[in-house]
């Protein structure tokens, strides 16, 4: 019955390719499709959270520390709650990193606080008196950048169809307004701050560093 | 007797001979009867394997193909149209068995899930946690409450809990007198106390900075007059009258416990709620370990 199948090894070769690579699919796409999708919940990160987390890839924070945590007993107690793959589904890229010289920081939001990563970047020695990671004084001074944050997540919205502006979302508008909202969420910031350098520079309608990577540290939750 | 089945005999022969002479060299003890089992074990294997090897020498000298050629030719080279062997014919339907349960039942019902193994340690562990700390005494919870002090407190409370320099709560202390002023300026509804909120500027000026001395010097001596307005709530020792309001004197299982679950943020700074992240022994451990220091 199938012997011209079989006199067509070329043909009957793309058969079972196609075959297999169905059953592949089917079984492999909808689960995919699903678990990437974003966490009841979930809203994209504000322009100032966008321009903390472009200074925590910049001063390289993945090299020592992780934002995935293993559902494990001993890692859900230390961290909390086990990461869920939709967690991720704004973050372009995803930040897990590989490597925990530091501890992971994937819900660092939960259980730690602005004046804490105030104290802890100027000279982290001083809060963790074991803590071999280098002091960032650097973030006091430099002023983040806003307009990349700004640009970042309009792309999102254009090409990715990212949900800013949407009702109960995050408000993106305009560059003008952007800014004006990032300003907003930095002086709130800066309230629960002591730096004096860093509230002057906020009153004075600047944003340094600092702030922004606390707006994003606050927001990993 | 053929001449094969003479050389089958003798190939079984020398095996166990030579299973023998190995037996013999390497010293075995023969009373223990796990040795004499191995021992006719392979006596059994060195003559079925002779035998076997007989049996298809045999054949293959002998046996004569028989059956209707199928009409394929591939090459010149035919192919009888001889039946599925019953054994290959059963496996087959066998295996055919297998899948549907695999399928419908043993895949589905027995997959393993990285999320399962993780509910059922936890599960196995908080049983196992609930019963070696039903009924705990004082020094197994200090010891605990050491433990999740080092884990979850120290980062920002410092390993002596002493606040690291003004950075946190100081809780070798309860309340600084600046601490004091601070929160009776401008009042504090965070706790979730059967009392509510403690509205602001209840006290002004000279009445607030007495109040804030005596309290924060431990209450000791005679109470300002002032004082009788946070009596009403803190009760006349500051106690809190059995937990309707907060201690201001001291830690206290409730204290401790309220701020663990509300989080505060005060004149230092903001703590963070720990709601779920610890389990009501652990709270009361770390309040049992706090009134150590």
């Amino acid at each position: 019955m199938f012997h011209w199948l079989e006199k067509n090894p070329f043909f009957f070769a793309v058969g079972v390719f196609v075959v297999i690579a169905f059953a592949g699919l089917i079984e492999i796409l909808p689960n995919f499709a699903e678990a990437s999708r974003p966490v009841a919940g979930l809203k994209p990160y504000t322009v100032l959270e966008l321009a903390g987390k472009n200074v925590y890839k910049k001063d390289n924070c993945i090299a020592c520390h992780s934002q995935l945590i293993r559902p494990f007993k001993s890692e859900t107690d230390r961290y909390g709650q086990y990461s869920l793959s939709g967690e991720y589904a704004y973050d372009r890229p995803f930040l897990w990193g590989s490597k925990r010289t530091g501890p992971d920081l994937h819900r660092v939001g939960n259980y730690r606080t602005t004046d804490w990563h105030e104290n802890h970047m100027m000279d982290p020695k001083s809060v963790v008196p074991q803590s071999i990671m280098p002091a960032y004084k650097h973030m006091f001074t430099n002023l983040a950048d806003i307009d990349t944050a700004y640009a970042e997540a309009l792309t999102v919205k254009k090409v990715f169809a990212t949900p800013y502006d949407a009702p109960n979302g995050t408000p993106l508008g305009t560059h003008d307004e952007a800014k004006a909202a990032a300003l907003e969420e930095a002086k709130a910031i800066a309230a629960d701050m002591k730096n004096q350098g860093v509230k002057d520079a906020v009153a004075n309608g600047q944003i340094p560093e600092i702030v922004a990577i606390i707006a994003y540290m606050n927001r990993l939750k | 007797m053929n001449s094969l089945m003479i050389k089958a005999l003798a190939f079984a022969v020398v095996l166990i001979l030579a299973t023998v002479v190995v037996v013999k060299g390497m010293n075995i003890d023969l009373s223990d009867p796990v040795n004499m089992i191995t021992i006719f074990g392979a006596i059994a294997i060195a003559i079925i394997t002779a035998g076997v090897a007989a049996k298809y020498v045999n054949q293959m000298k002998t046996d004569k193909s028989t059956g209707e050629l199928a009409d394929e030719s591939w090459d010149g080279i035919g192919e009888y149209k001889n039946e599925l062997p019953s054994g290959w014919a059963y496996s087959f339907l066998g295996t055919i068995i297998w899948a549907l349960w695999y399928w419908l039942a043993g895949y589905p019902l027995n997959a393993y899930s990285q999320i399962g193994e993780y509910n059922e340690e936890t599960k196995a562990y908080n049983a196992k946690f609930e019963a070696t700390f039903a009924n705990p005494d004082k020094a197994t919870l200090t010891a605990m409450g050491e433990s999740v002090f080092l884990v979850q407190c120290a980062p920002c409370h410092g390993e002596t809990a002493d606040g690291l320099s003004g950075k946190a709560q100081d809780l070798t202390t309860r309340m600084s007198k600046e601490q004091i002023l601070d929160v009776i300026e401008k009042g504090s509804n965070q706790l979730a106390y059967p009392m509510g909120a403690m509205p602001p500027m209840l006290a002004q000026g000279a009445d607030a900075e007495a109040i804030a001395t005596y309290v924060a010097g431990g209450m000791q001596g005679t109470a300002p007059a002032a004082f009788a307005t946070c009596v009403a709530c803190h009760g006349a020792d500051g106690k809190g009258n059995n937990g309707a309001a907060p201690n201001i004197v001291e830690y206290d299982d409730a204290v401790v416990s309220h701020v663990l679950q509300n989080g505060k943020k005060g004149a230092i700074g903001a703590m963070p709620s720990f709601k779920t992240r610890l389990t009501p022994v652990q709270e009361k451990a770390l309040s049992t370990y706090l009134q150590t220091l």
